[in-house]
């Protein structure tokens, strides 16, 4: 009796330590989300950023790498002198800009097709189904190169394209590898949520189908999309950073993922050019797997083709 | 127990519902299997009665119920509802149809929407169908729910995950009636509630029966919450009807052995009674491969060799009383003709 009083009293703590571990997590995620959007929307205001092209010199004279972490440049400066922090916040505009885009692209495409696919089912199901199989199947990484590639190669070709700059066409291309994780995710909640009773009772009602989709099925779905939103938003973060590293970057303004490309040759005379940036990229991906897991627990959605 | 024939259908009387060699078939995946999950089953349901259908899980009630909503359409067979032919009605002129007659569900909170507030849930209907403006659907919206023991304006601010199973089931309630439907399909409206509160819903639907003018189908597999509701009984054992009969007949003088069986199966809230006589015995058999003849040839205790190669036809045994089987437990003693 004593014993199994003590086990279940061990057990208990431990989940109530694993809670409070995982609230930290989210708090934390939260924390640094809120603390990096507020530095990057207002970074031309805030007086401790230095502005983009401002170099940090020495004696009057711009030095390679002429600052290490410290008070004059927090985390130093990097080959043309220029302050890392104020650049990782000015790339922490790029990165979120190219996450949230290709996050809403893939989840308006991937979600409507999601939908259609797991309301209509039949025909049209398989339709979908075969799209975004094939989209899956394909190598997602090779996908992004030819896709950037050819862009600018068309780019050069048509004028009429010449406003697309790099920064859209990666998170274009990223927003299509990401159509097919998500039209999974909510065709499997659809499909459940179209056997419910009350979208049968809407039916017997004479609600038309459209009314149903959206009237009945999607305030359903919504739960489930911020979840895989929040999360998807983390992996394409780090996905940019990926292709920033294959050379695929933003040239200007600078993302996390051009700046540790640019800087990784110099790591042992200067590592801070490369670990910051890095370590950005870290948190940031962190912070929204964090929120991504605080969401689904919340909601309660099982991880289903993530 | 077999159910094919048509003895039992009316022809005097007002007739709202008539429904003849209803088959309902699903697939299984691939194979080329299908579930047979209503084999050509007839019923007929005059205005203002309530017909009480039973039977066991599986047995194809709830199927039934939504073949003859046209939600999904059955295989084959006719639906006449208030003189039309629904079965062959186009998509436009069904979802129009429908209205008239209007289901609750078993399940009262997987049947409200949990994401809208209750009073938009039944708005809906009024909502789907512009009738009438804001104003007039709040007044109908507010008078029906309290009609049925919901606070209009809780309804209001509140999600169905905000009230009890039973107020949930009067919500339903209230969204069925506020088209105006002659029919009611009643699947299973109970059996996920407690004692208490399904007397509360069961004479709730009596009233509202009676102040609307309404007809019931009642679908259930207890026994004892169909018989005080219903008028006429229909037994349903694996997707056909064997037994249909007034309510008081059938629980006083049950003719097919199944019935009797499943009578014997109500226990008695008195201690001092032996429990069970006759136990049924064995799993109904699967749907997918219904046995030949009479389908509760495999679980009777009088099959014999007719049985397992004739199928039954319903016939009337006593005034108004209809069953198929070769040998009922009373009736004609005249020897069971095959013909």
């Amino acid at each position: 009796m004593t014993t199994a009083l003590a086990s279940s009293t061990h057990g208990a703590a431990e989940v109530k330590s694993a809670r409070k571990a995982r609230h930290m997590g989210w708090m934390f995620g939260t924390a640094w989300l809120v603390v990096l959007s507020f530095c990057a929307l207002f970074a031309n205001q805030l007086p401790f950023i230095r502005t983009y092209d401002a170099k940090v010199r020495v004696a009057g004279q711009a030095k390679q790498y002429g600052f290490g972490p410290g008070w004059t440049a927090w985390l130093g400066t990097d080959n043309s002198s220029h302050d890392v922090f104020a650049r990782c916040i000015y790339g922490a505009r790029q990165t979120l800009f190219i996450g949230i885009g290709a996050t809403i692209i893939g989840l308006t495409v991937g979600g409507l097709l999601g939908v259609l696919g797991g309301y209509y089912r039949g025909w049209v199901d398989r339709a979908i189904s075969i799209i975004v199989d094939c989209l899956l199947a394909m190598p997602a990484l090779l996908l992004a190169l030819l896709l950037i590639q050819r862009t600018d190669q068309i780019k050069e070709t048509i004028t009429a394209l010449g406003w697309l700059t790099r920064t859209e066409e990666i998170t274009i291309t990223l927003g299509i590898l990401a159509i097919a994780p998500f039209a999974r995710i909510v065709r499997a909640q659809t499909l459940g949520l179209r056997e419910r009773d009350f979208v049968l009772a809407a039916r017997s009602l004479g609600a038309k189908s459209q009314r149903v989709i959206w009237r009945e099925i999607m305030p359903n779905l919504v739960p489930a999309m911020v979840t895989v939103a929040v999360t998807g938003l983390g992996i394409l973060i780090a996905a940019e950073g990926t292709l920033a590293f294959l050379g695929l970057g933003v040239a200007r303004p600078q993302t996390w993922g051009t700046m540790i490309d640019a800087a990784r040759d110099d790591l042992s005379k200067a590592w801070w050019a490369t670990i910051f940036p890095c370590l950005f990229l870290f948190l940031t991906v962190l912070s929204f797997n964090f929120i991504g897991d605080h969401l689904a627990r919340k909601f309660d959605i099982r991880e289903a083709a993530v | 127990m077999a159910g094919t024939g048509k003895a039992h259908l009316r022809t005097e009387g007002d007739v709202l519902l008539r429904v003849e060699d209803l088959v309902v078939e699903f697939p299984v995946g691939r194979t080329g299997l299908k579930v047979n999950a209503v084999s050509g089953i007839s019923l007929d349901v005059l205005r203002g009665e309530t017909l009480g259908v039973v039977g066991e899980s599986g047995c194809g009630k709830s199927t039934t119920g939504r073949a003859i909503m046209q939600l999904p359409r059955p295989t084959s067979g006719s639906v006449l509802f208030e003189g039309r032919q629904l079965t062959d009605m186009s998509g436009d002129d069904m979802r129009e149809a429908r209205t008239r007659m209007q289901m609750i569900f078993q399940d009262p909170i997987s049947s409200l929407n949990p994401r809208r507030k209750v009073r938009d849930i039944v708005t809906e209907p009024l909502a789907i169908w512009k009738r009438g403006n804001s104003t007039e659907q709040r007044a109908k919206v507010d008078a029906l729910l309290e009609e049925v023991g919901i606070d209009p304006q809780r309804a209001a601010e509140s999600q169905p995950h905000q009230f009890s199973g039973g107020q949930c089931q009067r919500i339903s309630i209230a969204r069925s009636l506020v088209l105006e439907p002659t029919l009611i399909i009643c699947d299973e409206p109970v059996s996920a509630l407690d004692v208490s509160v399904q007397a509360q819903v069961l004479n709730l639907l009596e009233d509202l029966k009676a102040k609307h003018g309404l007809t019931l189908i009642f679908i259930a597999h207890d026994l004892a919450v169909v018989k005080n509701i219903s008028d006429r009984v229909a037994v349903m054992y694996l997707g056909k009807i064997c037994e249909v009969a007034p309510s008081d007949d059938l629980y006083r003088a049950p003719a097919h052995h199944y019935t009797s069986v499943l009578l014997d199966s109500i226990p008695v809230p008195d201690p001092s009674v032996a429990a069970t006589k006759t136990a049924i015995e064995g799993e109904p058999p699967s749907p997918v491969l219904p046995p030949p003849g009479c389908r509760f040839h495999t679980r009777c205790p009088a099959a014999t060799d007719v049985c397992r190669n004739e199928e039954p036809k319903l016939r009337e045994i006593a005034t108004a009383h209809f069953v198929a089987c070769h040998h009922p437990l009373y009736g004609d003693d005249v020897p069971v003709s095959v013909a």
